[in-house]
């Protein structure tokens, strides 16, 4: 039975496991700590596993539990894991679209997500990730219509900071 | 068009380069120990229970001795009973508030959950601190009243202490020892709230000004 569920967890992880790189991109500096992350939400998943019902989409049920420990639950710790460097945003290239403008305006307004204080961001993933408000605001456990109105906020700070 | 849109155009129309996990290296990471700030916060937590049961269960035999000659051994007993009572309520709160934190419910209520079960650890210690406070106030006053009787039983004339001023040196030494104390324990928390709850203590804030 373990067996199975280890197999099955496994695999619905490996077929996702983008959410969470997209998630300890954002949420840590280097690549140590982004492994280190990854790592840890892997095991908190897995903790949560057997509770799992099936009841939403796999990749929805974790969202919620990647940005918990991201935000509530992450300590950087000392333990060594494997790395390789890299940093910031970098999109899959299709030759026919490659664009400079384009690809740099994307670094800095990556880069002024980045900045944002650990809730902030959180929202701002969820809406790049295309989550209605009603998903965001349940994740986070905020109303719906503040969620809305933090989300028109942060893209006004955004604006600011990009357009001094 | 906002330049967050054109961001998050990007971001459905174009994957984001990462480096691809095995199932291998996945299936590695299970078997590997968290390091989250809930499990830092448990076993704090226990040493702390257990400190704190610990040392106000233990009383040095000579002492007793020394309760009963000077009559005090009721509001003694009465002490342990509170301390009792204090243990057995604060380790079902811990317990009750520990199995309440869930990865799974939404960001608010995880954060909510682990400030309460280290709140009540935090009363735990206060709530001990108090009961060591009082009693040891309430014994040094009857200590103070009957202080030729403690200068006998506790054979002070022996240790070359002279018996003019014992009182008012027996008083001066508890509340130094006592101030020291409170102080040690103050410097002690600061650090651990300071280190392990201060992020989480400001992301919570600033949730809860999102529904103000």
């Amino acid at each position: 039975m373990t067996k199975e569920l280890e197999h099955s967890f496994v695999s619905q992880l490996e077929e996702n496991q983008n959410i969470v790189h997209k998630i300890c991109r954002l949420y840590t500096q280097d690549s140590d700590s982004h492994n280190d992350l990854f790592q840890e939400i892997t095991i908190q998943l897995w903790r949560a596993y057997p509770k799992f019902r099936g009841d939403s989409k796999f990749s929805t049920w974790m969202y919620r539990v990647a940005l918990n420990t991201a935000i509530t639950l992450y300590r950087k710790s000392k333990r060594k894991v494997q790395t390789q460097d890299f940093e910031g945003v970098s999109f899959k290239i299709t030759s026919e679209e490659y664009d400079d403008t384009v690809e740099e305006q994307l670094k800095v307004m990556y880069k002024a997500v980045k900045d944002l204080n650990d809730i902030d961001k959180a929202l701002v993933f969820l809406y790049l990730e295309d989550k209605s408000y009603k998903e965001i605001a349940e994740t986070l456990g905020i109303t719906e219509v503040n969620s809305r109105v933090k989300m028109n906020r942060i893209k006004e700070k955004l604006r600011k900071i990009l357009n001094p | 068009m906002d330049q967050l849109d054109i961001l998050k155009q990007k971001w459905q129309e174009r994957e984001q380069e990462f480096p691809q996990l095995s199932y291998s290296d996945i299936y590695q990471m299970l078997l590997k120990k968290s390091s989250s700030i809930v499990k830092w916060i448990f076993i704090i937590s226990i040493a702390e229970l257990l400190f704190w049961t610990l040392l106000s269960l233990s009383v040095p035999e000579s002492y007793s001795t020394i309760y009963s000659e000077l009559g005090v051994e009721t509001i003694i007993f009465i002490f342990n009973i509170i301390s009792y009572i204090i243990i057995i309520s604060f380790i079902y709160l811990f317990y009750k508030n520990y199995r309440s934190i869930r990865v799974t419910d939404n960001t608010k209520k995880l954060m909510s959950n682990i400030l309460k079960t280290r709140r009540s650890v935090r009363y735990f210690v206060m709530a001990n601190v108090s009961l060591f406070v009082i009693s040891t106030t309430i014994i040094s006053v009857i200590f103070y009243m009957n202080s030729s009787t403690l200068y006998e039983v506790m054979d002070f004339a022996a240790l070359g202490v002279p018996e003019d001023n014992f009182a008012t040196a027996f008083i001066i030494v508890q509340i130094i020892v006592g101030v020291f104390f409170v102080g040690v324990l103050a410097l002690f928390y600061w650090l651990i709230y300071g280190i392990l709850l201060r992020r989480l203590k400001r992301n919570y804030k600033e949730l809860k000004l999102i529904d103000r």
